[in-house]
């Protein structure tokens, strides 16, 4: 292990791969042929304590420090990404309470979600606003003390089974998705939202990820989370520290694939010899093993700048994000390809592994996003200065 | 009311293990675990105590510097405080001296009920709690697929070759139960922090008053030889017969074998 | 100290257990190398009735601890006297719950040496050296008792490690122990007594064991196995998952944390093979599984692996068996 994991990081690993194998890992293909939400293990998750990782033992959680929260998701993306998704979704949706709410606000939400009494989701992506946030139309508007809340966001995970969501909507449109964006809790049971349609996907298909509808939802000024254009910076630090999460789950998929490829080549026999002592598959699996533990141990390093609250944290984060996703969406493609035809049909779960592992390269700020941000800050500490970039509208000089 | 559960370290059930070149059972080379036959009478006293009808929980083990994570795990599942017996002179100790040695540590801790698991899984011995009630002088409750307190009594449900029977004693008892007690719990993380700020005390056998002679050097057995089980035939296979051929085949196979 | 070689012997209504007989056996067979006697510790309804009939099983004398049944270690110290005088070299203990606790408590009371369960006993060069299976069948191991320990050593044994004499006859000389104040051991007693419905036949002596698992599905799948454990004159056993989906009763459950048991014949059906019900079963002679997953791990180490569905090849198995046999409906 990393010299920066501890023993105690040691017995959290254990302990919760013991629960991934046993309880977990029976459950995925199912989990993925069926499409459906794996209630029974969010409530396994909760009672183990591990969805309160990330809050404050004050709020009933359970404080862990970063390097720990990416070895559980690890551990149990290793067994079922859409599992891994449960806590992963948790701690998203609770970052930007983390980062800009009150103690109040904290207070007043924090307890139910750290027992996983309440999910919560987190409503940034619109249709037309992806990659680029700031192109969001999502609209507050002003009425009375409150805001009422219209317009759509879509491929919100768990968007149609949370309690509890943070959603960014412009109260300012005139003053552009940058400047005039803001943050909300608001609670689904509100009159007006509703998740009308879940998208059918290529992998994590027992992730419900949904399409949200707000028509006038109310929601109290209490709910704004910092200062009425806080909205953009929440959302951005929010992603910086999310993104952790995803390079966890992508090194816990790469890690399933792997143990599962080598297994197989141990067992299969092919021209009178086992598959695993030809070199052609030894060189296969040593590049995906070395590959893994590469994005692993820059998972770790990328966690403790977290926890050490490094000013260039999201360099680290995006690096960790580009590296582990890249890796695992190569690491599951190489399994697959080790099994062979077997590894191609259902019975098999390293199909389902490289389904799963895409995403990885996709939420949370695309690997195209992650290379400029990674990008502008080598090119920053070179001292290159940023170009300047046309405005839309106006004409070139 | 006072249950101290007996909990031994083994190697995991899927480990690689060895025996080390002095033919002793090397435990530092296997990934260890709590013997699993141990896991559920930590979760029987564990219930116990949900139910109000036990008080404290405390664990009791023997073994070298590295079983402390055997009893950390058991913490983690529940209870309050656990006993560590260490001691160079113990280093191959049989069941005999194991019997003497818990038997001393638990006449020390004095529980209503010293409650253990049938037996360990890496030598399947199962001698321990009948030898921890003689040399305590105790009831001994043996292989309960439930055990039950009163105020001033222990049953147990044992399952017979058919049906059941139920045996009682008045406490204190030594007990021992199977695995019919329910699936154990897996320790929660906050039981696994929680568990790090309980107490874990170590005792020599000089604490317990025994010295290395009273043992007879901690073993009345050893071994003489270790080695890899017999290389046994390659598995005859048979596949894509109908049933009626794979019958026919089966049949052969026992007749050559004298088996019908 | 003697050489002789003691034995418990469990009875029921006057009838000696399979376990008495076969260790009966063992100790005259240890008895006939080291020179000494193999004695009869009896205990159990009946005991003293049939106390005598040992001597064709082997034993040269016997000596009754009770008549009366009731929890075993009750007489660990009427045992430890007669063990404690003569001292003799090992005292063979059925691996039963009364044979371990009535041994255990011995251990305890006397500070004996103890091995096993074991596969294989021998005297060798005057010392009794027993095998044993351990860490899950990873490793056997030779054992003997210290150079300086106390005698008797005991030895624990499952069932099928000694094979009853056949065609012994003679009559053992028997004597009664000495009363003895059992003490605390004496204080477990058995408040109430559930016979269930059926009887179950007793796995750990069954020389022919049917078994079934997850592949099975329910308690009706079990039919068939039942069948074909009555042409073979066997009993059915199951892995946890059977026991566990409440298919068989639980005592039927072999493996890790149910029964050990060591048959001449093992079929496996629907059973995967996974380590847990392994360790139950992996000492019996022949191994024979039916699974429909030719990866299974139960093909690994059974002797034969038939891949195929168990609910077609069963029941021509046991057709086939009963033809074969001369058996008529």
């Amino acid at each position: 292990m990393s010299h920066r994991t501890t023993r105690e990081h040691d017995e959290l690993r254990a302990i919760v791969r013991e629960l991934a194998t046993e309880r977990i890992a029976p459950r995925a293909a199912e989990i993925d042929a069926g499409s459906e939400f794996p209630w029974d293990l969010k409530e396994l998750l909760a009672g183990q304590d591990l969805l309160g990782t990330c809050f404050e033992e004050r709020h009933g959680g359970t404080a862990l420090d970063n390097v720990a929260q990416a070895i559980l998701v690890e551990e149990i993306a290793r067994a079922d990404a859409t599992t891994s998704l449960i806590p992963i979704v948790q701690k998203l949706g609770a970052l930007p309470i983390l980062i800009a709410g009150s103690d109040e606000q904290k207070a007043r939400y924090f307890p139910r979600l750290a027992s996983g009494e309440w999910l919560i989701a987190f409503a940034l992506t619109e249709a037309g606003a992806g990659s680029d946030v700031a192109a969001m139309r999502m609209r507050a508007r002003h009425d009375g003390d409150d805001y009422l809340l219209t317009g759509s966001k879509r491929f919100i995970t768990h968007g149609s089974i949370a309690s509890l969501l943070t959603v960014f909507a412009l109260t300012d449109p005139e003053a552009g998705g940058r400047r005039g964006m803001s943050a909300f809790m608001v609670e689904t049971d509100t009159p007006g939202f509703s998740a009308p349609r879940l998208e059918h996907k290529m992998g994590i298909r027992g992730s419900p990820t949904a399409e949200l509808n707000f028509d006038d939802v109310r929601v109290p000024a209490a709910n704004r989370l910092g200062d009425e254009g806080d909205g953009f910076k929440i959302a951005m630090a929010t992603l910086d520290r999310s993104r952790l999460s995803v390079a966890a789950q992508a090194v816990g998929i790469a890690q399933g694939a792997l143990d599962f490829a080598v297994g197989y080549a141990a067992e299969r026999r092919q021209f009178g010899e086992r598959v695993a002592d030809m070199q052609g598959i030894q060189f296969m699996l040593a590049d995906m093993a070395s590959q893994t533990e590469a994005a692993r141990q820059l998972t770790y390093a990328a966690a403790a700048s977290v926890d050490a609250a490094d000013p260039d944290l999201a360099y680290w984060t995006s690096c960790a994000k580009l590296v582990a996703g890249d890796t695992a969406m190569r690491v599951t493609t190489d399994a697959v390809q080790v099994l062979g035809g077997y590894g191609y049909v259902s019975e098999y779960p390293v199909e389902r592994m490289m389904r799963d592992a895409k995403i990885t390269q996709l939420y949370e700020g695309t690997q195209q996003i992650q290379r400029m941000i990674v990008a502008r800050q080598i090119l920053k500490r070179a001292g290159v200065s940023r170009a300047a970039k046309p405005q839309r509208g106006t004409p070139s000089a | 009311m006072k249950i101290v559960v007996c909990v031994k370290q083994v190697p995991a059930t899927t480990a690689e293990k060895r025996y080390t070149a002095d033919l002793r059972l090397d435990r530092a080379a296997a990934e260890s675990v709590i013997n699993p036959l141990d896991e559920y009478a930590i979760e029987q006293a564990l219930r116990l105590q949900e139910a109000g009808a036990v008080e404290t929980v405390a664990y009791l083990s023997m073994g070298p510097e590295s079983a402390a994570e055997a009893l950390r795990r058991a913490l983690a599942m529940g209870g309050e405080e656990a006993y560590q017996v260490t001691d160079d002179a113990l280093a191959g100790a049989d069941q005999w001296a194991t019997a003497r040695v818990l038997a001393a540590a638990l006449d020390k801790l004095a529980p209503d009920v010293a409650l253990m698991g049938m037996s360990s899984d890496d030598a399947r011995g199962s001698l321990v709690p009948g030898a921890v009630a003689a040399i305590r002088g105790l009831p001994l409750l043996s292989y309960g697929a439930e055990l039950q307190l009163t105020g001033s009594t222990a049953r147990i449900r044992r399952l017979t070759a058919s049906g059941f029977d139920i045996l009682e004693a008045p406490l204190p008892v030594v007990a021992s139960v199977t695995d019919q007690v329910g699936e154990p719990r897996y320790a929660s993380l906050k039981g696994i922090m929680a568990a790090r700020r309980k107490t874990l005390e170590t005792w020599s056998l000089a604490h317990l008053g025994l010295s290395s002679e009273d043992l007879h050097g901690a073993a009345l057995t050893r071994v003489v030889e270790a080695r890899p089980p017999e290389a046994k035939a390659p598995t005859e296979r048979v596949e894509n017969l109908g049933p009626a051929e794979a019958a026919t085949r089966i049949a052969d196979w026992l007749t050559a074998r004298k088996l019908i | 100290m003697s050489d002789d070689i003691c034995f418990l012997a469990e009875f029921d209504g006057g009838t000696p257990a399979r376990s008495a007989l076969e260790l009966a056996a063992g100790a005259a067979d240890l008895a006939r190398e080291s020179g000494g006697a193999a004695i009869g510790l009896a205990y159990g309804s009946g005991a003293a009735a049939g106390a005598a009939s040992l001597g064709a099983a082997g034993a040269s004398r016997v000596v009754v601890l009770s008549d009366t049944d009731g929890p075993a270690i009750r007489l660990a110290a009427a045992a430890a006297a007669t063990v404690g005088d003569d001292a003799p070299l090992a005292l063979l203990a059925p691996a039963t719950p009364n044979g371990r606790d009535l041994a255990a408590a011995l251990m305890g009371l006397l500070g004996l040496p103890a091995l096993g369960p074991v596969r294989a006993v021998r005297i060798e060069g005057g010392r009794v050296r027993a095998e044993q299976s351990t860490l899950q069948g990873t490793v056997i191991t030779v054992s003997e008792s210290a150079a300086d320990a106390p005698q008797p050593v005991i030895i624990l044994a499952l069932s099928g490690t000694f094979t009853p004499l056949e065609g012994g006859s003679g009559k053992a000389a028997v004597t009664t122990a000495p009363p003895a104040d059992a003490g605390a051991l004496g204080a477990a007693r058995i408040v109430e007594s559930h016979p269930a419905d059926a009887a179950v036949a007793n796995l750990e002596e069954a020389k022919v064991i049917i078994a079934g698992g997850r592949g099975v599905g329910s308690a009706a799948g079990f039919e068939p196995l039942h069948e074909l454990a009555a042409a073979l004159g066997g009993a059915v056993g199951a892995s946890r998952a059977a026991a566990d989906a409440g298919w068989v009763p639980y005592q039927l459950q072999i493996g890790q944390t149910g029964k050990v048991v060591k048959p001449a014949l093992y079929v496996g059906c629907g059973i995967s093979g996974a380590i847990q019900h392994r360790v139950g079963m992996q000492t019996a002679e022949n191994v024979v599984a039916i699974n429909k997953d030719p990866d299974a791990p139960i093909g690994e180490f059974a002797d034969l692996f038939v891949v195929g569905d168990l609910f077609a090849i069963v029941p021509e198995l046991t057709a086939e068996i009963r033809r074969r046999k001369g058996m008529t409906d």
